[in-house]
């Protein structure tokens, strides 16, 4: 196995390389700017985070909580330091203090305030947090281990890239469970499988007992 | 008292170290469940708790910066700390030191990449022998670390000066009360061996002093092979288990 763990200012790479996310150039080398995981031997220099918090980009797709309600809008909680703010004139309809929004973030301006658009009421369900820079871990690749989770729990899920995942219906207790698993082993390999199996086992364990 | 002492006969040290020794260092992270980012120290008698919290938004508002982030270190000795008690509370020398110890970390973190807010840093002294500044400064900057905050490199810190006639490295409290004793702490990037804080009084000879700082600087080495190491520590790669995660949901039920 060649990847490994890096500690901020670790060098990466003496040689030129692509440059790929959380890494910084100083005089010709490549060092990281996080603590994270790397692999040395890869094409482009590229450091996955293990910890830290939200820091929001356009496109992505988060669930806010609406902290604030005055007569022209809403002040939305989107886990990041700098708080959000979406006009009434841009819902359709009125929400509350507390309703949970999922909307897509349009822009980020120059001090890191999100803009954001397609506001949707998420409602009954409930939040569960996960670290934000493990949450691409429970999406999988392509989607696969929302998947399964989806499949496993029957509950309806959606996973905001800010560290909370809504989740309706179905087994939620147990999603909070392996939820909070993918969180605790995020930067092993095989977790995808590790889940799968598992959900595989709770299935002949419940077919077992109806029968 | 006084202890009577000669470094430059005995070639050894009151505590029987060599002249450029660390006394022994340890350091674990992740020690604190409720901050973003924690790091316990213990460095000889030194004992230090180290918390970070945020990146969050910069409180009382007039504090913020809208062009970078200010790092707010809040020094604090508990009262038991010390030999005689200490009042709790901040005091001058705390005061100064939160500020040092700021001001060296914001040279370490990518400041301008979050601008409007805090990066709030808790140190604690539990139990001190000289040389706690720098204690809770390699803390916090393992703790920093751990809380996923950008940095250009670690902050690795040491004592170094000048006791009995000799340099030495990480002065304990005996040494420290020295007649010709002279007490430096000294913080570096490693990479660049930039230096981000020192601090002396005292008098040194020229060539004392280059020798000081190179010693120091070596010792600020060895500090940051201790910190890498204990971030390193926090996390073992390899292969999640079903097994894991089918004890972890039994554990709950019961």
């Amino acid at each position: 196995m060649t990847k490994q763990i890096v500690i901020p200012g670790e060098l990466i790479s003496d040689e030129r390389k692509r440059l790929g996310s959380n890494v910084f150039v100083s005089e010709g080398k490549i060092y990281s700017k996080v603590f994270g995981i790397t692999d040395k031997q890869n094409e482009t220099a590229d450091v996955v985070p293990l910890e830290g918090q939200y820091i929001p980009r356009s496109e992505d797709a988060v669930i806010g909580i609406v902290d604030r309600v005055i007569f022209a809008g809403y002040g939305i909680d989107i886990n990041s330091a700098a708080k959000s703010f979406i006009p009434k004139s841009a819902m359709r309809n009125e929400i509350r203090l507390g309703d949970v929004i999922a909307a897509k973030i349009q822009g980020v301006n120059e001090v890191k305030e999100a803009e954001l658009t397609y506001p949707k009421v998420l409602s009954r369900g409930e939040v569960i947090e996960i670290t934000p820079v493990r949450s691409p871990r429970l999406i999988g690749k392509n989607g696969s281990m929302l998947n399964l989770l989806q499949e496993g729990t029957d509950s309806e899920i959606f996973v905001g890239k800010n560290g909370r995942v809504w989740a309706r219906e179905g087994n939620i207790e147990l999603l909070k469970k392996v939820v909070k698993f993918i969180d605790e082993n995020s930067y092993k390999s095989n977790l995808t499988n590790a889940v799968e199996e598992f959900f595989k086992k709770q299935k002949v364990k419940t077919n077992g007992k109806k029968s | 008292m006084e202890k009577k002492a000669d470094y430059k006969k005995s070639k050894k040290r009151l505590d029987d170290r060599k002249m450029d020794e660390l006394r022994p260092l340890k350091i674990k992270v992740g020690v604190i469940p409720n901050a973003e980012g924690s790091a316990y120290l213990e460095w000889g008698q030194n004992k230090v708790y180290a918390a970070v919290y945020g990146p969050r938004e910069a409180l009382p508002k007039h504090t913020a910066n809208s062009l970078k982030a200010v790092v707010k270190v809040e020094y604090r000795m508990t009262a038991f700390s010390v030999p005689e008690r200490k009042r709790p509370g901040p005091n001058r020398r705390d005061q100064e030191i939160s500020k040092v110890l700021s001001e060296a970390l914001a040279e370490a973190v990518f400041v301008e990449q979050f601008p409007n807010t805090e990066i709030g840093v808790y140190v604690e002294v539990v139990d001190s022998n000289a040389g706690s500044r720098v204690a809770c400064l390699a803390a916090a900057s393992c703790a920093l670390a751990d809380a996923g905050i950008p940095m250009k490199d670690m902050v690795a810190a040491t004592g170094v000066g000048k006791a009995y006639g000799e340099l030495v490295l990480d002065l304990n409290k005996d040494e420290e009360d020295a007649p010709d004793a002279v007490d430096i702490p000294i913080a570096i990037l490693p990479n660049s061996e930039e230096i981000v804080l020192l601090q002396m009084d005292g008098l040194l000879t020229k060539k004392e002093w280059e020798g000081v700082v190179r010693l120091g600087i070596k010792g600020c080495k060895q500090v940051y092979e201790v910190q890498k190491k204990a971030l390193q520590e926090k996390f073992v790669l390899g292969e999640a288990k079903t097994k894991d995660l089918e004890e972890k949901v039994k554990g709950a039920k019961e």
